[in-house]
């Protein structure tokens, strides 16, 4: 048996006992493995985890099994045992590992009245079950928002968003206002200014940035904001509508688009190497992405089996008043056609978010024999994959960022030759941070959050010419987020 | 055989299969031996000049499929100029490179290039040199009192190597400026470096000038009105430019500037992956008729196909081959 201390939690007064608790774990291990619960054999392959979550919510029970299968779903001999060491609760910590030991070896459960209720089959990250619900609540947030009471903004972990600090917003218009005086300079300011925000919020964001363009244009003389065309993009309708309100004061420089994250190129081919400055926040982290695992020098890509523990199914189907076994169709019909699509949309909605907060990921690791069967995302091929891995930790478990590399790679040929992208979200920056762990995914009201692969994004942006680099978000003390930026590469 | 009316030729590069870009970088990594390497770089010339061929094109190149990128190839093989070789992790990016001292002339090695070429091909073959400026700003100078005095110096040096082409055999000698765009404040000594460079060489000279191809995209955008009027002082006997991406608006400078050299009208897209169709290229040569007549004007993409698919740059030469015979039928030519 491994045992992998990857990171414990965060330390500081108050916290809690980590070392204790991670003593706890090993030793209760050690005691069920000693009384013979496990088959002698396996222990060889078994890698226990002590991990440290993110996110409070999310889709991981505090003490979690993986199998490894092969490419035909076939038990291998590596199975690991993950322990959320501030979740798992000490009174049931034994019972949950005995749980997960004798689940290394048992055959595949079937459908069982008191087993899970899934819904899904074992499928990868990016196409689970958990992106139909990310997708629904962006297009409903509104609806969410109703019952939820709060803003979806005041879900984030700091209680608001990063991407509305004014001096964050300022730094921001700083940069474009001076790149944009340094074309006119040479004669190379284009007639029309184009500027795009994509994923846009509550559209805050959008108006702190161009009052205060406005306003240092103004203050400067320099005339370039009758030239602005700044352009608002989303795939939710709804939300479009909320952020209009909120730059109403520059309607006459704003339009709004409705276009998909993961391919902007394909709304705005018109203005390819035309705009000047592109801004995401906390759009690459609720993309879809897969997981890849390294162990003993093989790759592993990650499965998922959504489900509903059946105590809480049961209870999510009462309140609905449905049948327990009524719950997956009723929930499929719900993310196909939204809350109308169930009839009352108030219990639609209510059952949406119950579901939502019930919903667990069972995880598999299904051995690929080859880098050539990763899934790569679009921008990345095997030799930067291999590049990649070269400088990873040799066991390793990271993102493979599919739709932010997506996104990136779609985005970046909008780029006028002295354009630049520049992305604020939650980044790993260098492969050999995942050393320190795996921290997610996480749910946040009824979003999937994650962190993003940057390493990934900077392999993909050198090879579309572009350079990409970190810089920490410095206007919030603790803040976790990063701002990514690119330049041209030479 | 008569010249054809609108000769159309490849501007320099084809596109690069990705298993050659991978071999590129296991030899820069020490993964390759330069041997292999080789074979397997004649062996992709070999199939880019028949695909261009089969196009139909008249004037060839050898793709440059052997360049690590435009300014290595040069940088590598002039004498006098200092290469770090562990400055790069990636063949595609630049080696840091230096001039310390004045250049002593030597071979640049293209003449073996030519001659391979020609070994496998009938049809007009074109070969493709970087131009003093654009080498003159990616070389960090530490000797010369100034840019210019570094390009005349470097044209001085590699005129030797047009001189040896044309004495093998080149007929066609194409000079690559990309920087122009980006530095157009220096083109009236761009220009003098470039007439130096060509001095006493006896072929088909081209001059071409895009507004960047690196990565495939820009690296500046504008008009090409800053060439005027320094550019006519070139002695070229093309001016070789992009429209297809960026509009023909550019055409009507010569038709206000009457240049003494022809126009290589680009009419196929290099940075974008849908394949135009014979009759849209039909359409950028017509109007381009309407300026620059027939006997001045040459086809060809707007600049290398490197960056393309494979089946994407043969598709836009197969385009830009038929459409130019769709305007040569309608000229009786």
């Amino acid at each position: 048996m491994i045992l992998h201390v990857n990171h414990l939690g965060p330390g500081g007064p108050g916290a809690p006992d980590w070392e204790a608790r991670a003593g706890e774990v090993v030793r209760t291990l050690l005691e069920l493995l000693a009384g013979g619960l496990v088959d002698a054999r396996v222990v060889p392959g078994l890698r226990v985890h002590l991990d440290w979550i993110q996110y409070r919510a999310n889709f991981r029970d505090p003490v979690t099994l993986r199998r490894a299968v092969d490419g035909a779903g076939q038990p291998l001999g590596l199975a690991e045992i993950a322990v959320d060491l501030r979740r798992a609760d000490p009174a049931g910590l034994r019972a949950a590992l005995a749980e997960a030991l004798g689940g290394v070896t048992a055959d595949e459960p079937a459908e069982a009245a008191a087993g899970p209720l899934w819904l899904e089959d074992w499928t990868p990250i990016r196409d689970g079950v958990i992106w139909r619900f990310n997708r629904l609540f962006w297009q409903r947030v509104a609806d969410w928002e109703a019952v939820s009471g709060r803003r979806f903004e005041e879900a984030l972990p700091s209680g608001r968003s990063d991407a509305n600090h004014p001096g964050a917003v300022a730094d921001s218009v700083a940069e474009f206002w001076t790149l944009l005086r340094d074309l006119e300079k040479k004669g190379q300011l284009p007639a029309e200014i184009f500027a795009l925000e994509i994923g846009v919020g509550s559209g805050q964001r959008a108006a702190l940035w161009l009052d205060r363009f406005r306003a240092l244009d103004e203050e400067r003389g320099t005339s370039y904001y009758p030239r602005l065309r700044f352009l608002l993009g989303d795939y939710s309708l709804p939300t479009l509508d909320r952020a209009m309100e909120a730059v109403a004061a520059h309607a006459e420089v704003v339009s709004v688009l409705a276009l998909d994250a993961l391919n902007p190129l394909r709304t705005l081919g018109f203005l390819r190497y035309k705009i000047l400055h592109v801004h995401l926040t906390n759009v690459y982290d609720n993309l879809p992405h897969d997981e890849l695992v390294r162990r003993d020098g093989r790759l592993y890509l990650v499965e998922v089996r959504a489900h509903l523990p059946r105590d809480r199914a049961a209870a999510v189907a009462a309140a609905a008043g449905l049948a327990v076994e009524a719950l997956p169709p009723a929930l499929d019909q719900l993310l196909r056609g939204g809350p109308e699509a169930l009839g009352d949309r108030a219990r639609a909605v209510a059952l949406w978010r119950a579901a939502w907060d019930a919903l667990r990921l069972e995880e598999r690791l299904v051995r690929l024999d080859d880098v050539a069967q990763v899934p790569l995302p679009p921008g990345l091929d095997r030799t930067h994959l291999e590049d990649l891995l070269a400088e990873a930790p040799d066991d390793v478990r990271f993102h493979l960022s599919r739709g932010a590399a997506e996104s990136f790679i779609h985005t970046v040929p909008l780029l006028h030759p002295r354009g630049y992208l520049q992305v604020q979200d939650i980044f790993v920056a260098g492969m050999h941070e995942y050393r320190q762990g795996f921290r997610g995914p996480g749910k946040l009201d009824g979003s999937v959050v994650n962190w993003v692969n940057g390493a990934l994004l900077r392999a993909i942006g050198a090879r579309a010419g572009y350079d990409v680099h970190f810089a920490p978000f410095r206007h919030r003390p603790g803040s976790r987020t990063s701002i990514l930026y690119t330049t041209p590469r030479d | 055989m008569p010249e054809p009316i609108l000769a159309t030729a490849v501007v320099g590069s084809y596109s690069l299969p990705g298993w050659l870009e991978r071999a590129k970088n296991d030899y820069l990594l020490r993964r390759l031996s330069r041997h292999d390497l080789d074979e397997m770089h004649d062996a992709a010339v070999k199939a880019a000049i028949k695909d261009q061929e089969v196009a139909g094109v008249d004037v060839v190149s050898d793709g440059e499929l052997r360049r690590d990128n435009m300014i290595d190839h040069f940088t590598t093989r002039l004498p006098g100029v200092q290469v770090d070789l562990a400055s790069k992790k990636f063949f595609y990016d630049f080696y840091d490179s230096v001039v310390r001292g004045r250049l002593p002339t030597g071979s640049l090695g293209l003449v073996e290039e030519l001659r391979f070429l020609r070994r496998f091909t009938d049809r007009r073959a074109k070969i493709s040199i970087t131009g003093p400026l654009s080498l003159v700003k990616r070389i960090r100078n530490e000797h010369y009192p100034t840019e210019e005095a570094f390009a005349l110096d470097l044209a001085r040096v590699m005129n030797l190597e047009l001189r040896e082409l044309v004495r093998a055999g080149a007929t066609d000698i194409q000079i690559d400026e990309p920087y122009y765009s980006g530095f157009p404040e220096d083109l009236p000594w761009g220009v003098r470096a470039v007439n130096a460079l060509v001095d006493g060489v006896g072929a088909r000279l081209s001059l071409h000038v895009c507004y960047g191809n690196r990565y495939g995209k820009p690296a500046w955008e504008g008009s090409y009105r800053y060439l005027f009027p320094a550019i006519l002082d070139a002695r070229v006997h093309q001016l070789t430019l992009e429209f297809a991406r960026r509009g023909e608006d550019d055409v009507r400078l010569f038709k206000e500037f009457e240049p003494p050299f022809a126009l290589g009208l680009g009419v196929v897209d290099v940075k974008s992956h849908e394949v135009e169709t014979p009759a849209v290229v039909a359409e950028r040569i017509r109007a381009a008729l309407a300026l620059v007549p027939a006997a001045r004007l040459a086809v060809n993409p707007d600049c290398g196909l490197v960056h393309l698919p494979r089946d994407v740059a043969f598709g836009k030469l197969c385009a830009m081959v038929e459409g130019t015979r769709l305007v040569r039928a309608e000229l009786g030519g």
